[in-house]
């Protein structure tokens, strides 16, 4: 008794089932005839546009609202992270086979492109030493300050186009992140160590890794289309003694009120990276 | 959570689980069972039998060897508690059941997946959040546990902790033991007010009486002696059973059957191993689970598998499912409708209904058959004289709890007299000590309705206690069942007079055989056939009122024949008892409770019907059922029109009849059929003179027509009936343990008006949990958009897991829990009870309404009012919509930090992650806005939130809460380390206002429009 009841509750659940996608009887695709499927899209439709209209409504007002030169808040920006060049965090080739460099010598010259002086030679030569404000001019778009590659002397890529690798005493290139408006107060220049007990030589251009104060304020990509940022490299004087070792470099920007000790923020004002060189 | 009823007579079905028969067949077994509930037959053996049989001794009882003996052979005499579900099960159940198997899953998807990075990656990310899914399982697995657990302490109080005593004689020597050490075969003893011990082969009796209501349900008392009266055991004197009471008298008898081989030990036994089915709740949640689980898991892999496609590596697409999961599960709502169901709980028991679990709080809601007993649960349970007959004229008498009725005119002479006689021929007094208690409120020693004439007479007449002063008692003849009356001699009230009273009270048929006069008007009259005949009708109307009749005489016995100090001998009758005065007649019925027939109407305009099930007489039912208004006036029985239309019964069409008096013993030779036939074609039953298992095959029949059946009992009878039912409510005063046992809920005051309130109570929450259930799912389902965008259009991700489950369990909470106290739309008590099968806590509108809206991804309020959110925080730090599309990669990418936003600022991983988090706290924050109006939205599903009002306290504080709670996770310092939320700026706050103003005026537009044409396409497609 149970069995047949059992099989015809079955079936009525197969015929429930199919007749859920398609019921030729009432002609109903996934429970609903034509014109109930619709109605309930043309609702739908009229819901979604009207919701769609309002959103791009409060969109565009929130468009209308905002500054084409400068972002309404700069407060979660307030000091410029460190950033190295050739972007990677983890040096290491062999300074005899250039097939292991010539990634970060390519890189490091298509990052200099912009500091050429045919590009450098449109931009003013202003005077050091004090920020470039351009606060008062009606203009919007604001004049940059010229930075050469030839400023990085040994590792402008003008003398040696591998920028040392070959030799094994690497060029790494700091640069910090442009922020409207910024004027670091004091000299703010880079320092780099080593974290082993023995220090290695390095020499720093411009000299003394001075960042001028000059290239201050940035006023923003549309405002000041030419700004390039000043660079600082560090070429890693490297003897026999480091080659085939990991060495860990801190670079950090000193002298100024620019933050470089953030617990979160490994990269705000500093920077670490490893340089591996092998024979 | 708890789906299933207390979980302790789970395991006892399980081993009818094993064995697929039919349900017909099982139901035989049942029969089969309670059949063999009296395979006792000492009460058909001699006592020297007896004796033999158990190796004891009549007078010196067993020895304390053979005791002991027996003590290890038996077992204890105590009935083997229901198996009980471990309470680590329990737990178990409350930490995987439900969404927690979801939610674990993730959680450990989300470890392994942290695990894998940890072992591949250095500086892994600080990823809690399989720290926190864990906890929140956890947390909310305790949460229930602990919520079920407080309901079930409730019945622990119930347990009666004192043990038992019971007096034996072992070697001749009478002992008090431990009840539980009874053996069979000892000789006990037990007097008036004891419990009997075991079930007992009496031996011998002095005026013993023991109640058996817990156990047949008759409320008589009934006598015992050694003799036996009947061959079924139950129905025999000389047995008394196990659990019952002695009232009076006293007694020795021969232990027959201890523990649970008693009859009410083996009916304990049928009980628990009754299956009982889900409660509607239950399954509703677990209907609504399975929805949602299929479509998380659904969503998830679709969205797992989309992530392969689109070339995102493994450990992120888990990451994704475990976003989406996270996203889809509505952790909170399982703890809300646990939470609505309890304070539901605790309101319906400060109105005297105590739930033992927590899910029958809504069958009651549902239900569409109540079943009730009528001892105690209709009447009062305490016999009330109704009506007395004298002067020739029926009058009434007050029956009410508290004496509002109307009353009669007590001037007469004749009422005096018949006062005078029913106070003085009378046994029972009232206890002592009770004066400052109304006199119905007193107890009696005495028996029913001698305490029903007492209580009568002390109200109308005064102190009975004085007038049996002034008329001392000289003589005095007992009841006895040849006789048929009780006699007493008085002096009488004039000091001066020194004739003597003789009073008689007894059936009226045989106390009109002792008379020659009546009393009309204070005047003797001859009675003659006119007055005979005049009797007789009032007799058998009263009588047919189903109340019990006595009458009553009296004589002045003349003082020349009985001087003042003439012995009466009541043994050998030397004084008149013929040729006596007829005063009166007075009946008494066990009157229906005040609120029953209000609630009783209630419960028929609600469309619930109301059965009848008693195992009192039919007639007496049959009255208290038209009293109460089971029977509804002018509705009559086959019987009825039978005797209108003076026909026989056998041509009356049954269909005219929609009322029906059923006798037990006609419900024995029903088939299935005829029996559904009874319970669908007439709305008015009584059955009448049931037996335990006609009772379970009444609740059967009615759950077999696709009743929710609620059934009301106390005694041990009725207890397979209870557990047998959708609900059982048990009476909290007079209920036995067993049936409080297998009840699921317990009306403290035995008063069926309860019952009423718990419907109302439960049909309340449906409502309002289904407003709780929309409320937490349109807040639900945006939380999965962000997810969708993030790995379609490669955005930041707006909303982080940990946001969405402080939405689920931080701030949603409180205002789904408010929507619990929303006052009902409209009198909940006029429509019919919902349909099972139809009427669903979430139904596929709910859903399509909710899921509806992923359908074009995000556009749906919450979601917009987020997204705008979202949208404005990053174009006002510089990053505008356009430069978002497809920055994903870079954006979290942790080598990258000169990340260059639309104004050409660089930014570093870290303070991008930190706008990215208070763009998460807006999202959030701005579903709490669109939640507001949500909540006010949900107070209602047909009314405008102008009709409703905003009275519910609970809900403005749910509002507060919210926001506050909100503001706290966003300002409080701590909380970006925490839970990665920031500080937001004012401005922030308001993005969501539009959003949250259109979802207003949207609903209340719908609302209007489901009012205005009822019944039509709004209503159709969108009412919940």
């Amino acid at each position: 008794m149970a069995s047949t009841e059992d099989k015809a509750a079955k079936q009525e659940s197969a015929t429930g089932w199919k007749d859920s996608f398609y019921n030729p009887r009432t002609g109903e695709v996934l429970g609903r005839t034509g014109s109930s499927w619709a109605l309930i899209l043309l609702f739908y439709l009229v819901f979604y546009c009207f919701l769609a209209g309002m959103f791009a409504l409060t969109m565009w007002v929130l468009l209308l609202t905002l500054d084409d030169y400068v972002p309404k808040y700069r407060d979660r920006v307030p000091y410029p992270g460190l950033v190295i060049r050739p972007n990677s965090l983890d040096l290491s080739f062999n300074k005899s086979d250039p097939l292991k460099y010539v990634q970060y010598v390519k890189h490091l010259e298509s990052f200099l492109q912009r500091y050429n002086d045919s590009q450098q030679d449109k931009n003013d030569d202003c005077p050091p030493g004090e920020y470039f404000l351009q606060d008062d001019t009606e203009d919007m778009s604001k004049k940059a300050c010229l930075f050469k590659r030839g400023f990085l002397s040994l590792c402008s890529g003008l003398s040696d186009t591998n920028f040392g690798y070959s030799e094994g005493k690497p060029c790494v290139l700091l640069k910090m992140n442009r922020i409207i408006g910024l004027k670091p107060r004091g000299d703010p220049y880079i320092n780099c160590t080593v974290k082993r007990d023995t220090p290695i030589q390095m020499q720093y251009f411009p000299s003394e890794g001075r960042i001028d104060k000059k290239y201050f304020p940035y006023y923003g990509k549309k405002a000041h289309e030419s700004y390039v940022q000043p660079l600082v490299a560090v070429e890693l004087l490297l003897t026999k003694d480091d080659y085939n070792k990991e060495l860990p470099v801190e670079c950090r920007v000193e002298g100024s009120d620019l933050r470089n000790n953030d617990e979160r923020d490994k990269f705000l004002g500093r920077v670490t990276f490893r340089v591996t060189v092998v024979e | 959570m708890g789906y299933g009823r207390s979980d302790s007579y789970r395991v006892a079905t399980t081993q009818d689980k094993d064995d697929r028969s039919p349900k017909k067949k099982k139901g035989a077994k049942d029969m089969d069972d309670l059949k063999k509930e009296v395979p006792i037959t000492e009460h058909k053996m001699s006592i020297e039998e007896v004796c033999r049989k158990y190796q004891t001794d009549i007078v010196q009882g067993l020895t304390n060897a053979k005791a002991a003996e027996y003590l290890i052979r038996d077992g204890p005499n105590a009935l083997t508690p229901p198996p009980t579900t471990p309470e680590w099960v329990k737990f178990c159940r409350q930490l995987f059941g439900g969404f927690s198997v979801l939610l674990w899953t993730g959680a450990i998807l989300c470890f392994l997946a942290y695990a894998i990075q940890a072992a591949t990656e250095d500086d892994p990310a600080g990823d809690n959040v399989s720290i926190v899914l864990t906890a929140v399982v956890v947390i909310t697995g305790c949460f229930s546990y602990f919520q079920e657990a407080k309901s079930s302490k409730i019945m622990e109080s119930f347990k009666n902790m004192v043990p038992q005593q019971a007096l034996v004689i072992r070697e001749g020597e009478k002992v008090q033991i431990n009840a539980e050490e009874v053996v069979g075969g000892d000789l006990v003893e037990v007097k008036g007010g004891d419990r009997i011990p075991a079930d007992i082969r009496v031996v011998s009796a002095h005026g013993c009486k023991v109640d058996n209501s817990s156990l047949t349900g008759e409320s008589e008392p009934q006598s015992r002696s050694p003799d036996c009266t009947h061959d079924n055991p139950l129905e025999t004197r000389n047995i008394a059973f196990f659990s019952t009471n002695c009232v009076e008298g006293t007694a020795r008898g021969i232990v027959i059957c201890t523990g649970d081989n008693t009859v009410m030990g083996r009916i304990a036994t049928l009980t628990s191993g009754l299956e009982t089915g889900k409660t509607p709740i239950a399954k509703e949640i677990e209907h609504f689970i399975h929805i949602i689980t299929g479509v998380a898991v659904f969503l998830g892999l679709t969205f797992f598998i989309l992530a392969i496609v689109l070339g995102y590596s493994w450990l992120e697409a888990v990451i994704f499912l475990i976003g989406i999961i996270v996203a889809n599960v509505p952790e909170g709502l399982l703890a809300t409708v646990t939470v609505c169901l309890t304070l539901t709980a605790k309101r319906m028991a400060k109105k005297n209904c105590l739930v033992k679990n927590l899910e029958a709080v809504e069958t009651l809601g549902s239900t569409s058959t109540i079943c009730s007993d009528k001892t105690g649960t209709l009447t009062q349970n305490r016999m009330t004289v109704a009506h007395m007959w004298f002067d020739n004229q029926i009058h009434e008498a007050d029956t009410t709890e508290d004496q509002s009725g109307a009353s009669f005119d007590k001037s007469s002479i004749t009422w005096i007299s018949l006062a005078r006689v029913a106070a003085l021929c009378n046994r029972a007094q009232f206890k002592a000590g009770q004066d400052q208690l109304p006199i119905l409120k007193r107890d009696v020693a005495g028996d029913a309705s001698e305490s029903a004439l007492l209580k009568c007479i002390e109200l109308s007449c005064g102190s009975v206690r004085a007038m049996r002063d002034r008329n001392k008692k000289v003589a005095e003849i007992p009841f006895n069942s040849t006789n048929k009356y009780q006699l007493s001699v008085h002096e009488t009230e004039d000091l001066n007079d020194n004739r003597y009273l003789l009073v008689m009270k007894g059936a009226p048929e045989r106390v009109l055989e002792c008379c020659s006069t009546i009393l009309v008007q204070g005047k003797e009259q001859p009675l003659d056939e006119e007055l005979k005949e005049a009797f007789q009708n009032a007799y058998m109307e009263l009588g047919g009122l189903g109340e019990r009749v006595l009458g009553f005489c009296h004589v002045l016995l003349p003082e020349d024949q009985y001087p003042k100090g003439f012995a009466f001998d009541t043994d050998d009758v030397n004084f008149q008892t013929k040729d006596l005065c007829f005063v009166g007649l007075m009946s008494m019925i066990d009157p229906p409770r005040a609120a029953v027939p209000d609630a009783v109407g209630k419960c028929r305009s609600a469309g619930i019907k109301v059965i009848m099930v008693t195992g009192d007489h039919p007639i007496t039912a049959k009255a208290i059922a038209k009293g109460v208004g089971i029977i509804s006036e002018g509705n009559e029985t086959v019987e009825d029109i039978a005797a209108r239309l003076n026909i026989p019964v056998s041509q009356v069409n049954p269909r005219d009849a929609k009322a029906c008096v059923c006798h037990g013993t006609d419900l024995k030779d029903l088939s299935q059929d005829q029996m559904d036939d009874i319970l669908r074609n007439h709305t008015e039953i009584v059955f009448a003179r049931t037996s335990p298992q006609q009772k379970l095959i009444i609740v059967e029949g009615c759950q077999r027509l696709g009743a929710i059946v609620a059934v009301t009992g106390d005694g041990v009878n009725d207890s397979p009936a209870l557990k047998k039912a959708d609900i059982g409510v048990a009476m909290g005063i007079s209920g036995s343990d067993v049936s409080k046992q297998a009840a699921d809920m317990i009306l403290l005051d035995d008063n069926f008006a309860s019952i009423v309130t718990g419907v109302e109570e439960g049909r309340l929450i449906f409502d309002n949990l289904k407003k709780s259930i929309a409320y937490t799912l349109t807040s639900n389902i945006p939380e999965i958009t962000p997810f969708l965008l993030f790995i379609i259009v490669n955005i930041p991700l707006p909303l982080g897991t940990i946001t969405i489950l402080c939405i689920d369990l931080g701030t949603d909470m409180v205002p789904a829990i408010s929507l619990a106290y929303e006052a009902a739309e409209s009198d909940i008590m006029k429509r019919q009870p919902r349909n099972p099968f139809r009427d669903k806590l979430v139904n596929e509108r709910l859903i399509s309404i909710a899921y509806g809206q992923i359908v074009i991804v995000c556009l749906n309020p919450h979601a917009l009012g987020g997204f705008f959110a979202y949208f404005v925080i990053l174009a006002e730090n510089g990053f505008l919509p356009t430069t978002l599309v497809g920055i994903r990669l870079n954006w979290d990418d942790r080598s990258c930090n000169d990340l260059e936003d639309t104004y050409g600022q660089q930014w570093t991983y870290e303070q991008r992650k930190i706008v990215e988090f208070t763009c998460h706290t807006a999202f959030f924050v701005s579903i709490v806005v669109v939640q507001w109006a949500d909540v006010i939205i949900c107070k209602t599903r047909r009314n405008s939130v102008f009709q409703q009002g905003m009275r519910n306290k609970i809900l403005i504080f749910g509002l507060f809460e919210e926001t506050a709670l909100a503001a706290f996770l966003s300002y409080c310092p701590g909380m970006d380390v925490a839970l990665r939320m920031y500080p937001l700026k004012p401005s922030w706050w308001f993005c969501a206002f539009p959003y949250s103003f259109l979802i207003f005026v949207y609903d209340e537009v719908r609302k209007l429009l489901i009012r205005r044409n009822p019944g039509g396409w709004v209503e159709r497609e969108t009412y919940y």
